[in-house]
């Protein structure tokens, strides 16, 4: 689902297709309306930050093939965290196409901080206020034709999830043009932007916004400047820049964003309305209120933990994996396969290869369909009801206190929660937290102890034969260590914490039909990902089997796997398998325990070191990819002993004090 | 938004604050500020002072103040013995705080001569209770730190202050934002950018477990740290 690779991208931008550049707040529809245009499902959830990385599609629109670009939201072009970076630098780096300024009409205040950045960075662009429907319910209206004559660009009014207002969108991108407003800062700034301007090079964007940029102390900038310019005019645009900041005690950014603020404020004068609200709004917004109160918001979390683990682990991991494993793969899909292929190939050793014990289709699909793809679908449902109803923000207030313990603020919570979804598309949305230090710490809990939707979901179904007590024993230890490693790390990992600022956006009623598409859209993903994992694994288990090498690993492992963790021999595949996908291990699990190879104890060891085991090979990949080869293997070398000896400790802690699950 | 511009001329303004023309015994506290400004500034020496005074008989005024114990003087350093201190600290508190009084509380150009006069006619009771008004401000208008006062060490509430952190609003309230002293340049420009500017009309929703507040459409939560750097005035 997200695997838009870079590569792609850069074939795309540098081809000379027309484009249309998609910029705006976050969460104000920028993928709804990508989606619209190209007919391409991208991730479209009710919480900022869904989309971190650039995505790009293919349109046909007003009869031309068009590059649609999705990006990142941003508060500001001057980048606080690097999914703005990400946007900013397109527009820096990039021959420009058409920008469409996306902007939540009732939040236009704040669109309007971008549209003024926009305007001086001379680009040709229009503003679509999107959400007008949700504006209008609470009152708010906005004159599009009086707001396109002070900015003097095209400006629209859609609702992109409804498919309304497109048309107008599409005439108004044939005529892009720059905006005529601009904006005066105090002498002193305006001085500091002419000789800096004076310095600087052509770019795709216009000078004075470039200078603004440098004032602000925009760090992200210096790559760009150190590729542009030489060493010594940089070193001059720095001193310049701090000539003009040792005039002011506030920083620049700051009064250039008050200034701005002030503009914004003097053009909503002009163009908006305010009536009555609709009722409609009060009572979701008493839903949200009521979800991060001190006191009903403990109650309203636990339950809707519940309802979670009901759905996933009780309906999808019991009643949808039954019938899948034992009616459908069992009485009729594996028995026929067998007939099959013993009919079709006499060969023993390729019979044994595809409905053997390690068979591709009685244990890879077996495991892949009729176990893990019930319990992720159920899984992607859930979610992604939460997420499209806004409480996972509230969720991260919630919790923001006890993430503080671990370095971390509630911001982490997003992350994290979709790490229960996937780590590896998880680890990438790290870049939503603003410093190193965080995304590190974040990376490592994730990578340890947090499991993914089709580990969650195989270890629900396990954990459901089990008592409560088995199920709280493997959730609290699960929970002590994510928060003690996160505690010691956090001291030992050198950095500051950030601020915790995070928007909350409004409590919705979740479409029907979005959950439908974002679920389709995530299965098939699992589908292409993992099931050739699954293939891979088998296939290799299978060899392993065949050779004799699985026997030598299982007496190599033995001493740790029986001794230590007291479980069974075969466990030591499990484990293996582990390797390659975290879910594939967990239900190797699940069928040891299904033949009643596993007693309680057993079960709740083995489950609990599986969580902590190392991330499966993509998740590993996505680690490498955004915080750098050493500090993947440093942080799996390190986890890996790790979680064989939280196992071994339990182990010997449930044996000795005679605990019965 | 008339507030924004008048912040924003001071702000423009550079370096130490406009010096104010007046009589002998205020001509001592004229030097008495520059040599605390100074100070602050770690560039206290005698050419600085004579630099940033405007007044013709600086030096002597200066060789006066050492004879009768409020300064020590030794080529070039200066340092500011006891009484000295003490009398300079009041004096800077008083300046800065009729500043806050007439920048942020009444609105009023050209504050800077006001509070000028001010400073010279507070009497140790009343300025307590400015700066109680002022809900004890860390911070003058210019950035520049507002020397603390027995009333700030106390905190005593029996004046209700108009100007209040944010932290201290209930649940419920409405209130502009007069004015912010950020803990971090970083943290100004995020929340600036997010819309939390003076002038803004902020809603305070809850407290616990994080604050939540409402400007506009847009809900943030944040926390308590921040809500402690933003001062309001209710509505």
């Amino acid at each position: 689902m997200h695997d838009h690779g870079s590569t792609e991208g850069e074939r795309y931008r540098n081809s000379d297709l027309h484009k249309v550049l998609l910029i705006g707040n976050p969460n104000v529809g920028k993928s709804a309306l990508f989606g619209l245009l190209t007919g391409t499902y991208v991730t479209v959830s009710n919480y900022p930050g869904t989309t971190v990385e650039v995505t790009y599609g293919n349109a046909e629109l007003n009869k031309t093939r068009t590059l649609v670009i999705d990006t990142p939201g941003v508060n500001s072009l001057v980048p606080m965290s690097e999914d703005e970076k990400v946007t900013r630098d397109i527009l820096l780096t990039d021959k420009a196409g058409v920008v469409v300024q996306v902007a939540d009409t009732k939040n236009l205040r704040r669109g309007l901080l971008i549209t003024l950045q926009l305007a001086e960075m001379s680009v040709p662009f229009i503003l679509d206020l999107n959400m007008d429907d949700e504006a209008r319910s609470r009152g708010i209206v906005i004159d599009q034709n009086r707001l396109s004559q002070l900015l003097g660009i095209e400006v629209v009014k859609t609702v992109a999830i409804r498919r309304s207002g497109i048309d107008k969108l599409l005439k108004g991108i044939q005529h892009p043009r720059p905006s005529i407003i601009d904006v005066r800062y105090d002498d002193a700034i305006e001085g500091g932007v002419r000789d800096i301007s004076s310095l600087l090079p052509d770019a795709y964007i216009a000078r004075r916004a470039l200078a603004l940029m440098i004032l602000s102390g925009d760090e992200s900038l210096s790559g760009w400047l150190h590729a542009n310019i030489q060493d010594h005019v940089i070193a001059e645009i720095e001193r310049i820049r701090q000539a003009v900041q040792s005039k002011f005690n506030n920083s620049l950014g700051y009064l250039i964003n008050q200034r701005r603020m002030k503009k914004a404020d003097e053009i909503l004068e002009q163009v908006l309305t305010r009536h009555e609200a609709g009722k409609s709004s009060a009572v979701a917004f008493n839903i949200g209120r009521l979800s991060m109160h001190p006191v009903y918001g403990l109650p309203i979390l636990l339950a809707v933990l519940y309802i979670v683990y009901q759905f996933v682990g009780v309906l999808g991991a019991g009643t949808a994996v039954n019938f899948l494993e034992k009616t459908v793969f069992g009485v009729y899909l594996n028995p026929w396969a067998i007939k099959i292929v013993n009919f079709v190939l006499p060969v023993p050793f390729f019979q044994e290869m595809i409905v053997g014990d390690y068979g591709l289709f009685t244990m890879a699909l077996t495991y892949a369909i009729a176990i893990v793809l019930p319990i992720v679908g159920f899984f992607f449902i859930a979610f992604g009801l939460l997420e499209d109803s806004g409480y996972l923000p509230r969720l991260a207030v919630m919790v923001n206190r006890v993430f503080k313990i671990m370095g971390l603020n509630g911001k982490a919570v997003l992350p994290m929660i979709l790490g229960l979804g996937c780590d590896t598309m998880a680890t990438l949305t790290t870049r939503i937290l603003e410093t190193k230090k965080e995304r590190i710490l974040v990376t490592l809990l994730l990578a340890l102890g947090v499991p993914c939707s089709a580990q969650l979901g195989v270890i629900l179904g396990l954990v459901a034969g089990l008592s409560g007590l088995a199920t709280f024993i493997w959730l609290g230890t699960l929970l002590a260590v994510i928060l003690l490693v996160g505690y010691l790390a956090a001291k030992v990992i050198p950095g500051d914490p950030s601020d915790f600022v995070l928007e909350l956006p409004p409590i919705r009623v979740p479409q029907l039909t979005n959950i439908m598409v974002k679920t389709l859209a995530r299965v098939q993903w699992y589908l292409k990902e993992a099931v050739p994992l699954f293939m891979l694994g088998t296939f290799l288990l299978f060899i392993g089997h065949k050779v004799g090498a699985l026997a030598y690993i299982q007496a190599m492992t033995d001493p740790i796997v029986v001794n230590f963790l007291g479980l069974p021999s075969r466990a030591a595949e499990a484990f293996v398998i582990g390797f390659l996908r975290r879910d594939y291990g967990a239900a190797g699990l699940f069928m040891l325990a299904k033949e009643g190879l596993l007693d309680p104890i057993q079960i709740v060891v083995s489950l609990t070191v599986m969580t902590l085991f190392v991330p499966c090979i993509a998740n590993f990949f996505m680690m490498v990819k955004e915080r750098g080869m050493k500090t993947a293997l440093s942080m799996t070398a390190f986890i890996i002993p790790f979680a064989f000896g939280v196992g071994g400790v339990l182990n010997w802690v449930l044996r000795t004090f005679d605990i019965q699950l | 938004m008339s507030d924004l511009k008048k912040v924003d001329a001071l702000e423009g303004k550079a370096g130490h604050p406009a010096l104010c023309v007046l009589p002998e015994i205020e001509k001592e506290d004229e030097l008495f500020e520059i040599i605390w400004t100074l100070q602050e500034e770690g560039k206290l020496t005698l050419d600085q002072i004579i630099q940033s005074c405007t007044i013709k008989e600086c030096e002597s005024i200066i060789a006066d103040l050492a004879k009768h114990g409020w300064i020590k003087l030794k080529g070039q350093s200066i340092e500011l013995l006891p009484k000295g201190e003490k009398r300079a600290r009041e004096l800077v508190r008083r300046h800065r705080l009729s500043l806050r009084l007439f920048y942020d509380l009444f609105a009023l150009d050209g504050a800077e001569a006001e509070a000028c006069k001010f400073e010279h006619i507070l009497s140790p009771e009343v300025t307590d209770s400015v700066c109680t008004l002022l809900g004890h401000p860390p911070n003058s208008p210019d950035g520049k730190p507002i020397p603390r006062g027995q009333c700030c060490a106390m905190f005593r509430q029996e004046m209700k202050p108009l100007v209040a952190p944010l932290a201290d609003l209930m649940p419920g309230e409405q209130a502009k934002i007069v004015f912010i002293t950020p803990g971090s340049h970083s943290r100004l420009d995020r929340l600036s950018a997010m819309g939390v500017v003076p002038g803004s009309v902020v809603k305070l929703h809850q407290k616990k477990p994080a604050y939540v507040l409402q400007l506009g459409e847009t809900m943030i939560a944040v926390d308590k740290d921040i809500t402690k750097e933003i001062f309001v005035k209710k509505v």
